[in-house]
């Protein structure tokens, strides 16, 4: 079985005393806990400014367990990309910040969009899935 | 210390990989200072299939500022230490689905905080299941 494994530290002072939060889960394909998901698309680019564009170009298979990790790698902390799905603003990453989410792609317009602000900005994402409707040529 | 979260994966899928190690301090958007207000950590147990608001943004005690930097993160921790990895529990963003925890899996995502972005959570059956989340914003 192909292993993938998340881990997170999150800690804060904004509460009285300090707050720390540490998480692992190994990624499973869906609804299974013998078998973990074993496709992975990994890419850096910069992402010009002026247009939307979807984040996956090939489509994974709807409704799975697919996790998606994207960073904003811009050096400038006033750049920052806007992320939708679906037309649904989720939100935005500035320079420096960083995501991960259960990716859903539950139909052709499931995609993830990201649009680049402030300037070109550079991005480095990962996407983990168990299959995708390759495009023919 | 501020407010810092940080990110290792690790896969053996792709021969070459090396994994990813990241860490980010949650800031103001478009600067350096640290980001100021956060809902605390909180959990909510969820028996029934029907989605509900985990964050409702119009209910906030502090209003959030909308469109900047905010940041929500949220596991899902199963029941009285059983973590069932076959089940889910979507989550959503006004009504659209960004996906889906099942058990043991977390996730860490950017949030509008516009009054009508209010962050649901629909589970797969009536099984009881246990989130945790804490969001942290900016104060309007």
């Amino acid at each position: 079985m192909a292993i993938t494994t998340a881990a997170v530290t999150l800690e804060s002072d904004l509460l009285s005393d300090n707050m720390s939060v540490t998480a692992s889960s190994t990624l499973m394909k869906a609804g299974t806990t013998a078998d973990g998901l074993d496709q992975m698309e990994y890419g850096y680019l910069d992402l010009p400014t002026g247009d939307e564009y979807d984040l996956i170009a090939t489509t994974p298979t709807a409704s799975k367990a697919s996790k998606l990790y994207l960073k904003n790698h811009s050096d400038d902390e006033t750049y920052y990309i806007a992320v939708t799905q679906n037309a649904q603003a989720i939100g935005k990453l500035y320079g420096g910040d960083w995501m991960f989410i259960p990716a859903d792609f539950h139909d052709a317009a499931g995609d993830i969009a990201i649009t680049a602000n402030g300037g070109t900005n550079k991005i480095c994402y990962a996407l983990f899935h168990e299959g995708t409707a390759l495009v023919t040529t | 210390m501020a407010t810092r979260c940080s990110i290792s994966i690790s896969s053996d899928i792709a021969p070459g990989f090396g994994g990813i190690s990241e860490e980010m301090t949650l800031t103001q958007a478009g600067n350096l200072v640290d980001i100021d207000s956060t809902t605390g950590f909180a959990i909510r147990k969820l028996s029934a299939t029907g989605a509900v608001d985990l964050v409702t943004m119009a209910n906030e005690l502090v209003e959030p500022k909308d469109s900047v930097a905010a940041k929500i993160y949220i596991r899902n921790i199963g029941y009285r230490d059983v973590i069932d990895k076959s089940v889910g529990v979507t989550i959503g963003v006004n009504a659209e689905p960004i996906g889906k925890l099942y058990g043991g899996d977390w996730m860490m995502m950017p949030l509008t905080c516009i009054d009508a972005d209010d962050i649901t959570v629909t589970p797969d059956n009536d099984n009881t299941v246990v989130i945790e989340y804490v969001m942290f914003y900016e104060e309007a």
